[in-house]
């Protein structure tokens, strides 16, 4: 599978469309070079082609070296599991380029990050308001992704929101500080009584500009950076990170080790999904099972110590294998260990599936409809759960395969298919562990050194809320020059403001839960 | 001698009321395998609040600061209403238990005008869902006082205290008042005392603008008609006569006092082991307090 066929069926649309380059520098990596005028038309057709929202776009500086921007938008083409990028180079003087926004909906944010970070221009995007540099904080003219950046002193403005009007419709802003312990985000609702019109969410509080921290740094001590932006997703980070870093510099990962990656990223799903779950249950105010929920989770996390010695696997990936080890001691410790969280599991749900009042709460609540999550390009559990079959860990050759991984998916869209797609994957994710463990094949894990070269590569990983993308460009040196990270929080997060529509303002809390979306690692 | 009573019972029911809120959170802990705050932890809370300084929107006017103090007032007037040491109650010429219903909702009125005052959007939100979930409340209620009235032929709160066996209406009153106390002290599966969540508040988003004496007072309040019910419900399901020389006193205070433990008990229970209702769905529950209200009558006037 070299490109060349998805290459043709877009001419067959676009005929005059004439790549500058196409190269397949990775097996699951196509990389078109097209001309900037053709950039919209042919993100247009991969679009329709692949049937993928746009997964990534972003801006890398290259004005020091050939004086160009880049901007890159990556597909993914879910058959051949392979990831399809289009770049196009554009001037360093007033840069721009055609919005794809007006007709891919899932390219706006990206473009309105685009515009903020390096201001190249998507020409025709309706919304170019910040996302992430609050304009009452930041001044305008300050772009703080270009190589060349020097804050500097501007004009101050406010952020406007949308308003609803009419008779009866009234405002209700809520954060960024929250009563409970939890990311800052600013939700403004428009309601007609109880019933939501509309909700705009403000996030970027915590923006730290981690992007902008890799810069420089070279592959090793940007893993322990990568680990640090989503506390609850180091493992899905560690591994995408790695799996990038590992592209460029050709190393090969032992098959131990990709076992053992396989077990760790499924732990991670573990007391996440059970944490949620407990959440769920917490915010409709049937804390019984919550506390039942919660003692699961603190069990697979006290499992992650004794694994590894660090109950959020930290420090437990490097480039080119894992420094832990699971003997033959631990093997039994984990397989015990899983029995027990197995049927405590089953009598969570039991106990969760029989409460009438949790269902009637759960059902029909928060309705997520399959075209709205298609249009945002919403990805991840919420995505399954909206019907729509879309898993890296299928889709991509590896640890899953060999296997037989089983894709989860729902289709009621509502916090009823999201939780019960939980339920399925907390099944599978056990099922899994036990299958890599019977697997793990003894020694075999030399870690070779990763040698420094100028290129550029994506990595990926499914983490418990979704996939989590990584695009790594080192220099020669190995240095990092760039590094684009994609959380799937940043695509699901508008998918909440569409899915809370008609539903009364006291379910709000319980249809965030149940998308459970993360701030850091929208805020990078 | 009455004022001396009245003091009495005062502190009694100021003394005693946070207690019950205590031993209510520690077994709700307990039946979630989990330790909890300590029984005496709502006097820690109480003492600490009196001690702090208030903040008071700039915005408000004085009704925000008067209804802490009404809030306050109605729940011990009420207080003073029911018979707990002697019959008839302190206040017994002041009114029957439909006065109690209608003192209650004094303090509610104005919890509900403070919180509209300060023109916060929560406190608008839990005032338009306090008074959607009374307006419902108050007509259950009355169906169930009538129904206590067909029974005991009075609607005096010392009336019914004095009666001495159980009846089928009885049993069902004291359910209705039951899922009534629920509702009114802000229990699950109605409203969320515990909840964090500033969106799904009824109660706590009226009170979200207090801080201080005020809030503590109101607080206080809280635990003092929780209690006032809880003493009602007993009294109907365990009827108690006064305590006569004759008898042992020990027993008589521990039965007292166990009849109460079993409704905390069973307040306790419910609110672990069910899901807080969506908001709209509160309606049908309050329904069912009403059929129960309807039940409970026509069980009075055949005399069962």
């Amino acid at each position: 599978m070299d490109g060349s066929e998805i290459i043709s069926a877009v001419k067959k649309v676009f005929p005059e469309f004439n790549p500058l380059s196409a190269a397949l520098d990775y097996p699951d990596e196509l990389r078109i070079k097209i001309q900037p005028q053709d950039f919209k038309a042919v993100c247009l057709e991969l679009h329709k082609i692949l049937s993928s929202p746009v997964m990534t776009l972003f801006a890398v500086d290259e004005r020091k070296r050939k004086n160009v921007f880049t901007v890159i938008a990556v597909f993914l083409n879910l058959k051949q599991g392979q990831w399809v990028s289009v770049e196009m180079d554009l001037a360093p003087e007033n840069p721009d380029f055609d919005s794809l926004s007006r007709s891919i909906h899932s390219a706006s944010l990206f473009e309105r990050e685009v515009w903020e970070m390096f201001g190249i221009t998507p020409k025709g995007n309706p919304d170019l308001r910040s996302l992430n540099l609050h304009d009452e904080v930041w001044p305008q003219g300050n772009f703080p992704l270009r190589k060349d950046f020097k804050a500097a002193a501007g004009n101050l403005s406010e952020y406007k929101f949308n308003r609803v009007e009419g008779s009866g419709i009234f405002e209700v802003p809520v954060g960024p500080v929250h009563a409970g312990i939890i990311g800052p985000g600013h939700f403004r609702f428009s309601c007609a009584g109880e019933p939501i019109v509309n909700l705009e969410l403000r996030l970027g509080f915590t923006h730290r500009g981690v992007e902008k921290l890799f810069e420089g740094k070279t592959c090793a001590e940007a893993l322990t950076l990568a680990e640090c932006i989503s506390g609850d997703s180091v493992f899905a980070y560690s591994s995408a990170f790695a799996l990038a870093a590992e592209k460029i510099s050709g190393v090969c990962v032992p098959e131990k080790a990709a076992y053992l990656r396989g077990i760790f990223i499924e732990l991670e799903r573990l007391y996440n999904h059970a944490g949620d779950i407990g959440g769920i249950a917490l915010d409709v105010g049937f804390s019984f099972p919550s506390a039942y929920a919660s003692l699961i989770r603190e069990a697979v996390l006290q499992l992650n110590e004794l694994l590894t010695n660090s109950r959020y696997l930290k420090k437990i990936n490097a480039i080119g294998g894992v420094n832990a080890d699971i003997d033959a001691a631990k093997q039994i410790l984990l397989s015990r260990s899983l029995a027990k969280i197995k049927k405590d599991f089953r009598e969570l749900t039991q106990m969760l599936k029989f409460s009438v009042s949790f269902m009637d709460r759960v059902d029909t609540t928060g309705t997520l409809i399959r075209k709205t999550a298609q249009d945002l390009g919403v990805v991840g559990f919420t995505a399954r759960a909206s019907g729509i079959p879309m898993d890296l860990r299928k889709h991509f050759s590896g640890v899953y395969r060999q296997a037989k991984f089983k894709m989860a998916t729902e289709e009621g869209g509502d916090v009823l298919a999201r939780l019960n797609l939980r339920f399925t994957e907390f099944a599978e994710s056990l099922r899994l562990i036990e299958e890599f463990l019977s697997r793990l094949s003894r020694g075999g894990e030399i870690l070779t050194p990763p040698q420094p070269k100028e290129a550029a590569a994506l990595g990926y990983a499914e983490g418990a809320r979704g996939p989590v993308l990584c695009w790594l460009k080192t220099d020669a040196q190995g240095r990092i020059e760039r590094c684009k990270i994609t959380d799937p929080s940043s695509h699901n997060w508008q998918a909440l403001g569409y899915a809370v529509l008609g539903n009364i303002i006291p379910d709000f809390p319980l249809c965030n839960k149940s998308f459970n979306l993360s701030y850091p690692g929208n805020d990078l | 001698m009455k004022i001396f009573l009245i003091i009495l019972q005062l502190l009694f029911f100021t003394a005693v009321a946070p207690f019950l809120s205590g031993l209510i959170t520690k077994l709700k802990n307990n039946f979630r395998m989990r330790q909890g705050p300590g029984i005496l932890q709502p006097y820690f809370n109480l003492a600490k609040l009196f001690r702090k300084g208030e903040v008071v929107s700039a915005t408000s006017s004085w009704i925000f600061k008067a209804a802490p103090y009404v809030v306050i007032s109605s729940a011990l007037t009420a207080a003073l209403c029911i018979p707990v040491f002697i019959f008839p109650a302190p206040l017994n010429h002041a009114g029957d238990f439909l006065a109690v219903i209608f003192i209650f909702a004094l303090g509610r009125f104005f919890l509900a005008l403070a919180a509209l005052d300060t023109a916060s959007s929560f406190g608008g939100m839990g005032a338009s869902r306090e008074m959607f979930i009374s307006s419902l409340v108050e007509p259950a209620l009355c169906l169930t006082v009538f129904s206590i009235f067909l029974q005991f032929g009075s609607t005096s709160l010392s009336a019914f205290s004095g009666i001495h066996a159980v009846s089928i209406a009885a049993l069902i009153a004291a359910l209705a008042l039951f899922l009534v106390t629920i509702a009114e002290t802000s229990r699950i599966p109605v409203d969320n005392q515990e909840t964090h969540l500033e969106l799904t508040m009824v109660h706590e988003a009226m009170v979200l603008e207090y801080s201080g004496r005020p809030l503590a007072l109101i607080e206080m309040a809280l635990h003092v008609k929780q209690m006032v019910w809880f003493f009602l419900i007993a009294q109907l399901i365990f009827p108690i006569t006064a305590f006569s020389p004759g008898a042992s006193v020990f027993l008589w205070c521990a039965w007292y006092f166990v009849r109460i433990f079993i409704i905390v008990l069973a307040v306790a229970l419910v609110e672990v082991s069910v899901a807080k209702m969506r908001l709209f769905r509160v309606a049908d529950f309050l329904g069912f307090i009403f059929v129960l209200g309807v039940i409970g009558s026509i069980c009075a006037m055949l005399g069962v």
